[in-house]
């Protein structure tokens, strides 16, 4: 499995197959922007700088339009990573470490 | 002119299999029809045929039914609906929801919400019957929801919508949220009962269309904590509590269904009466309001809609 980024930040997480780019986030010790964590609600759109990623469930249009997905938007909550996959935050989201021993078994 | 209670939600869900999964087996609820796309269920403590409908195809809220007492009730309704203005009023057919009755339809553009008023659906009965009944059904599966209780919708213009249920439907306002005591306070929410139960639907300020969540009635405070233990169960994302309210007293959690729409389980909350004063909370203490333990706002709680 591929690992994930977050530009400007040091996360740098070893992802495990089907993983949720917010599941592995959560894994290894970091909090991120997230609403409903099921898809429906916007609130944890991040942008995919590098990398592909695909959704295991249901994503409505009326959450995130064609065009958001074309330009790179992805809900971290249901993106799953194909490969290598770098996200960046946007002005109204963030990551951050809140539990570190967490962060070191994940590299 | 009475209006019984909240009587049906109908709202979008964006995979019907999942949903079916998470409202029959983890809340419990009892399966009634599934048809055209659409799945029909009701709490065991429920006697009409259902209380939620779900239609598969995005997420939020399509509609909400309010049972009247009588069905001449209906033609006061479209009058007064009429003569409000600022909405649209339709007669709908009986048969035009499955199982329920005509009845009235109303748009209001100023939350963009649609309101229907019936006065029959088809009776199917309580799980534990009518005649010398046991408490509760013996094997209830999941946190066992006894019924629908209420739900909170979101609107730019909520002193309209709350105005057309106390003027068309004759609700009343148990508690309202403000910005300051002032004359000049705008208002924030509003908590809006026809009967005695502390709200039957809430309305707070904010984007058109969009549905905050909606409530199933539990027993009490054990029935809660028990609730939020299943939800851990089933991987169920808890959006807040278990916690008690400031707002109604009501004892809460907060989850998300499988396609994000928040569902409440809300327990207690005092029996108000048409005559009790109207409580008021300001915006500098609707943190404790909202979240009585925390006395914090919660970003997801504010912002996550569907």
């Amino acid at each position: 499995m591929g690992r994930l980024t977050v530009v400007g930040t040091d996360v740098d997480i070893a992802m495990k197959p089907g993983e949720t780019i917010l599941g592995a986030l959560h894994r290894a010790g970091y909090a991120a922007t997230s609403g409903c964590k099921r898809g429906g609600c916007g609130i944890c759109k991040f942008d995919v700088v590098d990398g592909a990623i695909s959704y295991r469930e249901i994503v409505a249009d009326t959450v995130l339009s064609p065009e958001l997905r074309a330009s790179g938007t992805c809900l971290i909550c249901r993106a799953v990573p194909e490969d290598d996959v770098t996200i960046a935050t946007r002005p109204e989201s963030t990551v951050r470490c809140v539990a570190p021993f967490l962060t070191a078994l994940a590299r | 002119m009475t209006i019984l209670r909240m009587g049906y939600v109908h709202a979008r869900v964006t995979d019907l299999a999942r949903a079916k999964d998470h409202y029959a087996n983890t809340l419990g609820l009892y399966p009634t029809l599934e048809d055209d796309g659409k799945l029909y269920f009701k709490g065991w403590d429920e006697w009409d045929h259902h209380s939620v409908v779900l239609e598969e195809g995005g997420v939020g809220a399509i509609k909400f039914g309010f049972k009247v007492d009588q069905a001449s009730d209906l033609d006061g309704i479209e009058a007064r609906a009429t003569a409000f203005g600022d909405c649209t009023v339709t007669r709908m057919s009986a048969g035009e929801n499955r199982e329920v009755s005509d009845g009235v339809r109303v748009h209001l553009p100023c939350i963009d919400h649609t309101f229907e008023f019936y006065h029959s659906m088809t009776a199917v009965g309580l799980e534990v019957g009518t005649h010398n009944p046991d408490a509760f059904p013996r094997h209830l599966v999941g946190i066992g929801a006894p019924m629908l209780d209420h739900a909170l919708v979101i609107g730019e213009d909520i002193d309209t919508a709350a105005r057309f249920f106390m003027e068309v439907t004759n609700f009343y306002t148990t508690e309202r949220a403000q910005t300051t005591l002032g004359d000049d306070a705008q208002t924030i929410a509003f908590w809006l009962s026809s009967m005695q139960k502390v709200h039957d639907i809430a309305l707070l300020r904010g984007p058109n269309g969009k549905l905050h969540h909606f409530a199933f009635q539990m027993r009490d405070w054990n029935d809660i904590l028990h609730a939020a233990d299943i939800f851990t169960m089933d991987d169920v994302p808890i959006d807040v509590g278990p916690t008690r309210h400031g707002i109604t007293r009501g004892e809460t959690i907060y989850f998300f269904d499988p396609s994000g729409n928040r569902n409440e389980t809300f327990a207690g909350g005092y029996t108000s009466y048409r005559d009790r004063p109207t409580i008021v909370w300001t915006a500098d203490q609707l943190a404790k309001g909202i979240f009585y333990h925390a006395r914090e706002i919660k970003e997801s709680f504010t912002t996550v809609f569907t």
